[in-house]
């Protein structure tokens, strides 16, 4: 505990001086999203070049297979603490999928188990403070739309596959008399429908709003050290700043989850089909 | 072995596998004792891995803010999605606005039924009510 509070303490001391040299900068609290082009690339019109995004994913994963590989090399029956945090991790999202979709899903589980890893190790590179390049790659809507529309696109292909047409009984409940029938099926398809995109927006907009955030109070320490006496007042956001450190990494984490959790629910509706 | 099994030959403080009655007694004791325990260990790893699941669960939904965001995106990703689809309606067959404050409502009455069944989802401990009941039958047919 006191470890993570003065790693919280150290990352809003670099992040308040990030902020206040950007502020110097003209930098706004909405500069952090931005994406540069490290290297352009053009794909048959597309522009495919490699930016602040692809670097940071590259690094989730470069990370997730080292860790992965390193802590399961030697495979001992009494783990080490490494081997033991990637059983854990494996255990928690093996034991979720179990719950949520049943053991008939469990092929799922390699899904389930990619999507929160990417997404958690994504979400915590984002709350490392390197001024000028970190990027948090999960408040890019386009990032967590993708990755929506691809669990979405695998629960329709797979209940098409599993159910045939009997599929769309999912947006029929069954008990309910036929003359609401006309109401309640474009009820139903609009609610599927905006299964990917509160998916999505759910992470997107905790990731931006977080970041918003901690960017605004650790700007105010600046614009306070540099108004005279009010200086006095700069523990204030700082203290501040610390504590939003310290509730985005809980928040970076819990999303991840969720994220996971809504996969599984919205697979086992694939999997089971209408009751 | 004749000579071992005389009691007063010290055979047993030998550690030869010989034991006197008491040790036999206390070790078929313990030998008794671990299978209980194992027993134990293996029905609650079977048919109780719910406590441990909904336990998970309750972390999961644990946080005012998760709660309140899972929700309100609930809301919100249906009105969006339903207005959307009226406004796109609309435009396609010069209709304004009516598809659009008809798909406005069908999409509001979408977002309060996800909100309701994430709700009662929370409530309930598990995550989906639907996936309840057929976890719990498998249970029943093994």
């Amino acid at each position: 505990m006191g470890l993570l509070s003065a790693a919280a303490f150290a990352a809003g001391l670099v992040l308040s001086a990030g902020s206040t040299l950007a502020e110097g900068a003209d930098h706004g609290p909405i500069r952090q999203f931005e994406l540069n082009r490290y290297i352009p690339i053009n794909l048959w019109g597309f522009d495919a070049s490699f930016t602040n995004a692809s670097l940071y994913m590259v690094a989730a994963f470069t990370i997730i297979t080292f860790f992965l590989t390193s802590a399961m090399r030697t495979g001992a029956l009494v783990p080490s603490r490494l081997q033991s945090m990637a059983e854990l991790t494996y255990k928690f999202i093996h034991d979720t999928v179990r719950e949520n979709v049943g053991d008939e899903g469990m092929h799922f589980f390699p899904l389930v188990f990619s999507l929160f890893i990417f997404v958690l190790v994504l979400n915590l590179l984002g709350m490392i403070p390197i001024p000028g390049v970190t990027f948090t790659v999960t408040s890019q809507i386009v990032v967590t739309a993708a990755l929506a529309l691809l669990v979405i696109a695998i629960v329709i292909v797979y209940g098409l596959y599993m159910h045939g047409l009997g599929f769309f009984k999912l947006f029929a409940p069954s008990g309910v008399p036929m003359w609401l029938l006309p109401l309640l099926i474009p009820i139903e398809v609009i609610s599927f429908i905006s299964r990917p995109v509160s998916l999505s927006v759910r992470l997107f907009a905790n990731m931006l709003a977080g970041h918003i955030a901690l960017k605004i109070f650790a700007g105010f320490i600046g614009t306070l050290l540099a108004a005279g006496a009010w200086a006095l007042l700069s523990p204030v956001p700082m203290a501040l700043t610390v504590g939003l450190t310290a509730l985005e990494v809980l928040v970076a984490v819990l999303q991840a989850y969720v994220f996971a959790v809504l996969t599984c629910i919205y697979l086992s509706d694939a999997v089971h089909g209408a009751h | 072995m004749a000579a071992s099994n005389t009691p007063p030959a010290g055979g047993s403080e030998g550690g030869h596998g010989d034991l006197t009655p008491e040790e036999r007694d206390a070790f078929k004791k313990r030998s008794e004792a671990l299978g209980s325990r194992l027993e134990a260990a293996k029905s609650q790893g079977t048919a109780a891995h719910k406590p441990g699941a909904v336990a998970s669960d309750n972390a999961a939904n644990s946080g005012a803010l998760g709660k309140a965001m899972r929700i309100s995106t609930e809301m919100i990703g249906g009105v969006a999605v339903g207005s959307g689809l009226g406004w796109l309606i609309d435009r396609a067959f010069g209709t304004w606005p009516a598809f659009f404050i008809l798909f406005f409502l069908l999409g509001s009455a979408a977002g309060m039924l996800s909100v309701v069944r994430a709700g009662t989802a929370m409530k309930t401990g598990a995550s989906n009510p639907k996936a309840g009941p057929s976890v719990r039958d498998d249970d029943d047919e093994t």
